[in-house]
């Protein structure tokens, strides 16, 4: 496991309706230890997005460095897995092969990669699946799928885009306290972009607020796992935490 | 409620091939409506033979080409000729797609050429055709190639251009090098619009075959056509029209069809119809 470090990290482009520079990211410097779960939390066009599709290389960086364990970063990686808030599962592919996915392109032979790939399966719950292709499955499944076919691949740092952003709201909780228990189980290192404040303190060790392209504040939370949403719903602590971001989140 | 009951007892099964049944007779009634019209206005208005011949001489003319082999000859040699021309066209046309999907470079410098030859694609080069490969199976087999090779091109480009960005990411997030997004990604994911492409360029090959062999040939359906004309055996290119179109629905359900229910449908990428 690796340490993830933002120095400086900054985003311009050209914008062709505007007819102008934009900056999305101004000066955002950051630490991700190893087995961290941090959320990142802004309103919209605080520049979130932009630093994960950095952090994943999808996008160049104009300004700064991303250091994984001292080393600067470039292009997509295997050592940085993606969790997108489409899915973006392949059609074409069943569960486990897409679960295997990874596996298979780091030359791993295919009875060894279905291994991997149904142990990751029964991790979500999702065993039953494997031969399914994704369009018959609902959402939440889906999402569960994408989750773990990103850590079957063992990436140092999990990155995620509002995963949970496009399925309904009960399917929602039960992947927030799946995604926590997954999480104690294996310790990866995640970074969690979301707009929603009590999934952010509900998921994470830190939560980092960001405005206008920068970083506003970083909290710590501190509250005891395992975390499920019918005993934190009632927890003063997580009350006045969630209450506390957001109120950064609404004035950022 | 006896007929919830009765209904509980049939399988699964039988429903099916009942639907199935159903259907089948729907793509036939109009078919056979057709036929029937036939039968009954050629001997009522006492229509000439030399300008449509009666249902009974097509018959006549179908049973003697069976009996004397030359419509498998026909058959065969039409057949072979799309076959290989398609197949030619396929082979050559999805690594090119691809190559323009992938390459905006390549796309720009090779879209004008596109746009210029594939209003001439198909029967526009039989003449030419027939100089540089002589009367017989090349020319015709590089018309039927020049029919599928742009549609299948066209289409292999628009369905890599239609492949989101996500999945590309995923797969390059994943590990996935060049070489593996293009064989993971990239192709199965032009897969949808590659079988639209072939679908119509068939179509194309088809017709332009057809058309080929009146002109540049000894043997196959559209001679069978041609030469029938010259005798004024209108019975013989009835029929041979019949199996022109007859093919054409074989082709189709047996061959496309499966093919998209076995791999598009089943992925979800395109909607059965």
């Amino acid at each position: 496991m690796k340490t993830l470090s933002l120095r400086n990290l900054g985003k311009t482009y050209f914008d062709p309706y505007a007819g102008a520079h934009v900056t999305a990211v101004h000066d955002v410097s950051l630490d991700v230890e190893p087995g961290e779960f941090v959320s990142v939390v802004g309103p919209s066009g605080c520049g979130k997005t932009t630093i994960l599709n950095m952090i994943a290389g999808f996008i160049p960086h104009s300004n700064g460095e991303i250091l994984l364990d001292g080393k600067p970063v470039h292009g997509p990686g295997p050592e940085r897995g993606v969790v997108f808030q489409s899915f973006a599962l392949f059609p074409w592919k069943t569960v486990l092969d897409n679960v295997g996915f990874g596996p298979k392109m780091r030359g791993v032979p295919k009875a060894e990669r279905d291994r991997i790939a149904r142990e990751y399966l029964a991790l979500a719950g999702l065993s039953h699946a494997a031969n399914r292709y994704p369009a018959e499955l609902s959402g939440g499944m889906q999402q569960r799928v994408g989750v773990v076919r990103a850590l079957a691949n063992n990436p140092d740092v999990l990155l995620m885009d509002e995963p949970f952003a496009s399925v309904d709201a009960q399917t929602r909780m039960t992947l927030q306290e799946e995604l926590t228990r997954i999480w104690q189980e294996r310790k990866p290192t995640v970074i969690f972009i979301t707009h929603d404040v009590p999934e952010a303190v509900f998921l994470a060790n830190r939560v980092v607020v960001l405005s206008k392209g920068r970083v506003l504040e970083q909290i710590d939370v501190d509250l005891p796992r395992p975390r499920v949403w019918d005993e934190l719903v009632k927890d003063d602590k997580f009350k006045q935490l969630s209450a506390r971001v957001l109120q950064m989140v609404r004035t950022a | 409620m006896q007929v919830t009951g009765s209904l509980k007892v049939r399988s699964p099964r039988l429903m099916r091939g009942i639907d199935s049944l159903a259907e089948a007779a729907t793509f036939v009634a109009p078919l056979l409506l057709l036929v029937a019209v036939w039968a009954i206005v050629v001997p009522l208005f006492q229509i000439n033979p030399r300008i449509f011949p009666s249902l009974g001489a097509v018959g006549g003319a179908a049973i003697d080409s069976i009996r004397d082999g030359s419509l498998f000859a026909h058959i065969g040699a039409s057949l072979l000729r799309v076959g290989l021309g398609t197949l030619i066209g396929i082979a050559t046309a999805v690594p090119l797609g691809i190559a323009m999907g992938v390459s905006p470079t390549v796309a720009a410098f090779l879209t004008p050429l596109f746009r210029f030859f594939s209003v001439l694609a198909g029967i526009a080069w039989i003449p030419i055709a027939t100089l540089w490969f002589g009367y017989g199976f090349g020319a015709i087999v590089f018309v039927i190639f020049n029919a599928v090779f742009f549609v299948v091109a066209y289409n292999t480009l628009l369905g890599v251009r239609m492949i989101p960005q996500t999945l590309r990411n995923a797969a390059a997030s994943l590990g996935a090098g060049r070489r593996a997004l293009l064989t993971e990604v990239l192709l199965p994911g032009a897969l949808p619009n590659i079988v639209t492409g072939i679908r119509t360029g068939l179509g194309f090959a088809w017709r332009g075959l057809i058309a080929a062999e009146m002109i540049a040939t000894n043997v196959g359906l559209g001679y069978m056509l041609f030469v029938a004309r010259d005798f004024y055996r209108t019975e013989v290119i009835v029929f041979g029209m019949i199996v022109i179109g007859v093919l054409w629905l074989l082709i189709d359900r047996l061959l496309l069809v499966p093919l998209e229910r076995a791999t598009i449908e089943r992925w979800g990428m395109v909607r059965r119809t």
